[in-house]
């Protein structure tokens, strides 16, 4: 009965926000984004920079998925909406009323995200990768490596979308979801160049969400990250889980 | 009509009627946003996390104290090393000498700016006064003084022709030629330099600063040190004047000390025919690699911008959300001046509380940096009312207003509070993270053409264009100048106001 | 010139459409749609859900523009007046409010766009009773609250000229009484007031002139009373407990009769008199004769038959185009 209800729970969620043009906007945003900006990144590299791929300075597959960086911030939205556009319409009464269960609602929420970014992510992930080996003089060797890249990028978007879930759901509402999540993704990163101290930069570079969680994306001088790719996406990983659990449980405790 | 014609006296407002101008369309704007506690909260928050981040920033670096510094008449950090054979000169005089080749000695490359020329130095102090006029291998005949001092003379190739340099000194002016000849001579400059009086150094120099090449990728950064030694050749040289001593005297300026990894000592050797051939390193040059502690007193504005970017696009998103436009719309038809009123509010506000928040921060950062180890003379002791710091603390505030009105302005483009904070914050702070990672071509394009560029107004040190400089993102260095790379932010806050008022007025509300 | 109070260079204070056509996509919201409000008058603005009231409103206001067509205050579009809260009070959303706004912030802001004083404020909020209510937060309001505090706003600049769209939404019956009560003090003071709505029998009593839209095209353009007249025609209600007799008799006599219920019977063709002195001259026993009077809702119904968009639509204030 249990599992059934859950079922029921998640169709509802899906359909919410399938039928929700923004939904479908921003999914084909995250894939033109990431594949345009990929593009863009590849085709910034010369012979001169690269003339094989031995030789090659550059860890090809991380620019060619570049443009994660940018598609991230449309993921965030996607998230931040999901529940922000609930609670800025009142419509959070109706489904609370329909769905008493309000950590399954939340489950049901963060699962219906995960899949449709997840397949979202595949397509901008394998369509950037795809432009990259067209347009770079040396396409980079299909490896373990780059599976991890490729992978791990579709996972980035993922967390940062329940990340962006969770801190709606905290807020109760979408510009301050929207703006903290900014702050989290993209202002601690350059603070974090620009503070003028090797510890200081070496410790932001390995517990903000973003640069961790980017670091998934390296295929070359692993030595020279400040974390390991993987360890790199659980930090990543555990913002947005920690977060999720966080507004989950302000969600059950608060009055809707 | 079907109505009965009644006697009906028609009304008339009792109110006088008191024409709507653009001070009451002001204050009503004005109204909307203070009588919004969350606002308020928001601008508060903002101010407070400026400051804070700043003094973060400011409180977690720290400097060793390198070698002692140099600093140049002007107070500015110089580099002050050369190769130099020299004589006194007492009252006027004349140097001429012909620069027959210049290359490299290191077996790295030439760097575009190794000088070899002559030059009259006050003393053989570093740091002290001095004018010269040099060929170099890429930048032509310059005639530069006081080390921030930079005149561009002819073009000329050593490599295909001798260069002819003369200096005259004559009273309190020095005057350089240069010539292809030794018969027709243009002159470069004639400048009067302070702390010259008496005898002071003349001859030949040699300096061959260090330039680095440059490969970044995701990997990191590395730099490889190019050339920083060159041997010049001389001839044809001619002292008239009044000297001391009777023959030449070679000096190593800066003498290389232990710390120096690549320093060697200086040659000079002359041929029986009268060629000098000087072997040198260094610079005559300001420095422009130590900490700009400028830039380093504002890194909250990174983090009070996004607040000002929710607050520029709430001012607009919430009104279309509520159909409040419609209300104000209703009370002010004229949809450009209510446009125009929003937009002044918000630049007031933002630019006022980013101006007390920038103000502050520089200040409270300024005291942690200096107990941090970032000490005068190589960090000069900076005045809030002096520029660069005035223009760092007013332009970050300038920076933070143009932001808010760039929300506003998208905001009433695209009606929608999510997209319009994504799109701005990603316009302003993505290219700057980009711009550490990507090769560095890309990454200064980037920083030129989007509103990130701005950010160049944070910048204290002056960046000489007679210093080969490698501009990386991540040191700080942005590629436009202050000014210029605020120009961009304008230009984008203009458009985007343009694109709003075509909408506003296009649209039906 | 110097001399001009209020709306002195309008010659007149009233609400002219002109023709007037506005298209959504492919939604013809408005078609061909003219009539005027007169001074001194409440005119209904009627018409079922979607029929095209809050386009035809928001056009006059200027907020939409029209494809063709005109709409006019006192002789000149929106656009055109230089202190428009002096000439138009205006209620469209009542949930038009940023919700942590106070009540009474919402009208200062209002005032300091015509620079009226704060003194203003206070009159309009004592006058439609929310003294207390304005110093709470607009997110606590009922709905209610909200439309006093929007005929706050409309009333603010004193206007000749007042268009309310759905003011009697969300009111309870003591508020309804009261706007009524407002809005004939208001026409009497010679003021020309456009109220829409969508229920015929919130506009019974109040409203002195129909203006009646369906599907975006006027319907009828009629006042009330001759509107009602029509609607009742000639017929005469009786009422008698000799229901067989009785209409025997007077269709005898050239009346058709209708039966309502057992002992209730309405009869057209026969003036009441007449019908007295048949019943009485026959012995025929009756309780009461009087002139059938049909109610605003049963002349509306009539009227808009064949205009109804949405049938059995429930009563909602979703006048909404969706665009």
């Amino acid at each position: 009965m249990r599992w059934r209800g859950s079922l029921h729970a998640l169709h509802a969620e899906w359909t919410k926000l399938r039928t929700l043009p923004s939904t479908w906007w921003l999914l084909v945003a995250t894939v033109a984004l990431t594949a345009a900006m990929g593009a863009a990144a590849a085709s910034s590299l010369t012979t001169r920079v690269c003339p094989t791929p031995t030789a090659c300075h550059e860890d090809t597959v991380k620019l060619a998925l570049t443009g994660v960086q940018l598609s991230q911030a449309v993921c965030l939205v996607l998230g931040a909406l999901s529940i922000g556009a609930e609670y800025g319409t009142g419509t959070i009464r109706t489904t609370l009323t329909a769905m008493p269960g309000r950590w399954r609602v939340l489950a049901s929420k963060a699962a219906a995200l995960s899949l449709l970014t997840s397949a979202a992510g595949v397509l901008a992930v394998l369509s950037a990768l795809g432009l990259a080996r067209l347009i770079l003089p040396t396409p980079p060797p299909v490896d373990g490596a780059m599976f991890r890249a490729a992978g791990g990028s579709i996972l980035v978007l993922v967390l940062v979308t329940l990340l962006g879930l969770s801190l709606a759901t905290l807020l109760r509402d979408t510009s301050g979801a929207i703006t903290l999540g900014l702050g989290i993704l993209y202002v601690v990163p350059v603070l974090s160049h620009v503070v003028n101290s090797p510890t200081w930069q070496h410790r932001l570079q390995r517990w903000a969400p973003m640069p961790a969680g980017l670091s998934i994306q390296a295929t070359k001088n692993l030595a020279g990250l400040a974390i390991g790719p993987w360890a790199g996406l659980g930090v990543l990983a555990a913002y947005a889980v920690g977060l999720l659990v966080v507004g989950g449980t302000a969600f059950r405790l608060r009055d809707a | 009509m079907t109505t009965p014609t009644k006697t009906v006296q028609p009304y008339r407002s009792a109110l006088h009627p008191t024409r709507a101008g653009f001070g009451r369309l002001l204050r009503a704007e004005w109204t909307k946003f203070w009588t919004v506690r969350a606002w308020l909260l928001v601008l508060a928050v903002a101010a407070v996390v400026t400051v804070v981040i700043s003094q973060m920033g400011a409180s977690g670096s720290t400097t060793g104290g390198g070698p002692p510094v140099v600093v140049g008449p002007g107070g500015e950090v110089v580099n002050d090393s050369f190769r130099f054979t020299h004589r006194t000169l007492t009252g006027d005089g004349t140097i001429t000498a012909r620069v027959t080749g210049l290359k490299d000695a290191s077996g790295k490359g030439l760097g575009p700016w190794t000088k070899a020329g002559i030059i009259v130095k006050s003393s053989l102090k570093q740091g002290s006064p001095y004018v010269a006029v040099m060929a170099t291998p890429a930048h032509g005949v310059r005639m530069q003084w006081n080390f921030t001092h930079d005149t561009a003379g002819p073009s000329s190739d050593l490599a295909k022709a001798p260069q002819w340099l003369r200096l005259k000194r004559l009273g309190g002016k020095l005057t350089g030629y240069a010539s292809v000849d030794g018969e027709k001579w243009t002159q470069l400059g004639e400048v009067g330099v302070g702390g010259m009086r008496g005898t002071v150094q003349v001859g030949l120099f040699l300096a061959a600063p260090v330039h680095e090449i440059v490969h970044r990728s995701f990997g990191g950064t590395s730099e490889v040190a190019g050339s920083g030694q060159a041997t010049g050749t001389f001839d044809r040289l001619t002292f008239q004047g009044k000297s001391t001593a009777g023959g030449w005297t070679d000096t190593d300026i800066g003498a290389p000390t232990a710390d120096g990894p690549n320093s060697q000592p200086g040659t000079t050797t002359v041929s029986p025919t009268g060629t000098y051939t000087l072997t040198g390193q260094g610079d005559i040059a300001p420095d422009e690699n130590s900490p700009d502690t400028v830039q380093m007193s504002f890194q909250g504005v990174f983090m009070g911008l996004l607040f000002m970017v929710a607050l520029g696009t709430l001012f607009v998103t919430t009104e279309y959300k509520r159909g409040l436009i419609r209300t104000t719309f209703t009370a002010t038809p004229s949809r450009l001046k209510v446009l125009a009123a929003k937009t002044t509010v918000i630049a007031a506000i933002t630019f006022t509380t980013g101006l007390l928040a920038t103000a502050i921060g520089f200040t409270l950062a300024q005291k942690t940096l200096r107990s941090n180890g970032f000490k005068s003379p190589e960090f000069p002791d900076l005045s809030l009312l002096e520029n660069p710091a005035l223009r760092a603390v007013v332009g970050s505030a300038v920076l933070l207003s143009l932001v808010a009105v760039l929300a506003l302005s998208l905001g009433v483009v695209l009606r929608n509070s999510a997209g319009t904070i994504a799109t701005v914050v990603v316009l302003v702070i993505l290219p700057q993270i980009l711009s550490f990672a990507l090769p560095l071509p890309v990454a200064q394009w980037l920083l030129r053409v989007t509103p990130a560029a701005a950010f160049a107004v944070q910048q204290g040190v002056t960046y000489y264009p007679q210093v080969q400089h490698n501009c990386l993102p991540e040191s700080g260095c942005y590629p436009l100048s202050p000014y210029n790379g605020l120009a961009v932010l304008v230009a984008y806050a203009a458009a985007a106001l343009l694109l709003a008022a075509w909408t506003v007025r296009r649209r039906d509300a | 010139m110097s001399h001009t109070t209020g709306a002195t260079d309008a010659a007149e204070a009233t609400i002219e459409v002109r023709d007037l056509r506005k298209r959504f996509g492919r939604t013809l919201a408005v078609d061909g749609l003219s009539f005027t409000v007169e001074p001194g008058t409440v005119t209904g603005f009627v018409g079922p859900n979607g029929a095209g009231k809050s386009t035809t409103m928001r056009t006059v206001l200027g907020l939409d523009a029209p494809d063709s067509g005109q709409a006019l205050i006192g002789g000149r579009p929106y656009h055109a007046l230089r202190t428009p809260l002096l000439e138009v009070g205006a209620l469209l959303d009542a949930a038009a409010l940023h919700p942590s706004r106070r009540g009474r912030d919402h009208l200062r802001w209002l005032a300091h766009s015509h620079g009226l004083p704060m003194r203003r404020v206070d009159e309009v909020l004592e006058q439609v009773g929310m003294e207390q209510a304005s110093r709470r937060r607009a997110g606590g309001y009922s709905l209610g609250m909200r439309q006093r505090l929007g005929i706050a706003a409309a009333l603010l600049g004193d206007p000749p000229v007042l268009l309310l769209d759905e003011p009697v939404n969300g009111l309870d019956p003591e508020g309804i009484q009261w706007i009524r009560t407002l809005l004939r003090h208001l026409a009497s003071e010679g003021r020309a007031i456009l109220v829409s709505s969508h229920l015929m029998s919130e506009l019974e009593d109040t409203a002195d002139h129909l203006v009646v839209i369906g599907r975006g095209r006027l319907i009828a353009d009629t006042a009330v009373a001759d509107l009602l007249t029509a609607a009742s025609g000639d017929r005469v209600r009786l009422r008698t407990s000799s229901r067989t007799e009785a209409m025997e008799l007077l269709a005898r006599e050239g009346g058709t009769v209708a039966v309502i219920d057992r002992d209730t019977l309405t009869v057209t063709g026969l003036p009441a008199e007449r019908i007295v002195e048949l019943l009485g001259a026959s012995r025929v026993p009756f309780a009461e004769v009087g002139a059938h009077r049909a109610t605003l809702e049963e002349a509306y119904m009539e009227l808009t038959r064949d205009a109804v968009e949405f049938t059995s639509t429930p009563a909602s204030d979703a006048d909404e185009v969706t665009r």
